[in-house]
C-alpha cells in the first residue's frame, strides 16, 4: 500500500456479532444490507470470519470462503483482505459467550474517506474515536428523566 | 483454528482482549432492565439526537 493511498483510507472499524446457540435466524436479510452498504459505496470490506465458542470456551474460526453456500456474499469474499491474524481472532473471541456463533466484519468507512484526508492535510491527527452503544444513550436519557422526575 | 497460512504468525490490530459492549459502562446495566420494547427505546433515542428539540444540558 503505498502512502497515496493510506492517506485516502478512511477509518477502519470493526464489530462482532453475537448469535447465542438457537438463537440464529439467518434469512439473507444481513448479507443484503451488507452488500447494500458495499454497493453504494459507503463501505468497503476488508475482512470476515465467522466464530465459533463452545461451552468449554473452544475457539473455532472459520474462513467466510469455507462457510457453506455464500450466496450474493461471494462476490465480496473474492475482494477480503484478511487483515485480521491469528493473534486478532484470539482477541475478539474474548468477547464471546460460550456455545456462541459470531461474526466478525472488518470494514472501511469510506464514506469518511474524502474528511479524514481533508484532516490530515490540514495537519489534524486523531487523538480519540469511538462508538458509544446505543444501550449508553438510553441509560444516559432515562438516567436524566428520573432525574427530572426527583425534582417535580 | 483453519485459518489460512497467511494470518498465523503476525503481528495483529486488535492488541487486546476484547471486552464485551454492554460490560464496558455501568450504565448499560440500567439500559436493559425492564421497560420499554427496545424498538421503542431506540424511537426515544433518535427523537434525543434530532437537530431542533431542545438540547438536554450538559453537566461538565
Amino acid at each position: 500500500m503505498t502512502a497515496t493511498s493510506l492517506d485516502e483510507l478512511g477509518p477502519v472499524d470493526y464489530l462482532v456479532v453475537e448469535f447465542p446457540a438457537g438463537k440464529s435466524n439467518f434469512t439473507g436479510e444481513m448479507a443484503a444490507e451488507l452488500l447494500a452498504l458495499v454497493d453504494s459505496g459507503t463501505i468497503r470490506v476488508i475482512d470476515i470470519v465467522i466464530l465459533t465458542k463452545d461451552e468449554h470456551g473452544t475457539v473455532e474460526a472459520v474462513e467466510l470462503a469455507d462457510a457453506g453456500e455464500l450466496g450474493e456474499l461471494q462476490a465480496l469474499e473474492a475482494e477480503l483482505a484478511e487483515l485480521l491474524a491469528e493473534e486478532d481472532i484470539e482477541h475478539l473471541a474474548a468477547a464471546m459467550e460460550p456455545n456462541s456463533t459470531a461474526g466478525v466484519l472488518i470494514w472501511e468507512n469510506l464514506w469518511a474517506a474524502p474528511f479524514a484526508s481533508a484532516a490530515r492535510r490540514a495537519g489534524g491527527q486523531l487523538i480519540a474515536n469511538g462508538r458509544i452503544p446505543i444501550q449508553a444513550i438510553i441509560a444516559s436519557i432515562e438516567a436524566d428523566e428520573a432525574l427530572a422526575s426527583v425534582g417535580d | 483454528m483453519p485459518l489460512r497460512a497467511a494470518r498465523v504468525g503476525r503481528v495483529g490490530v486488535i492488541g487486546a482482549p476484547v471486552a464485551r459492549t454492554a460490560a464496558r459502562t455501568a450504565v448499560v446495566a440500567k439500559a436493559v432492565t425492564p421497560g420499554p420494547a427496545p424498538v421503542a427505546k431506540t424511537a426515544v433515542v433518535a427523537a434525543a439526537v434530532t437537530p431542533g428539540r431542545p438540547g438536554r444540558r450538559r453537566r461538565i
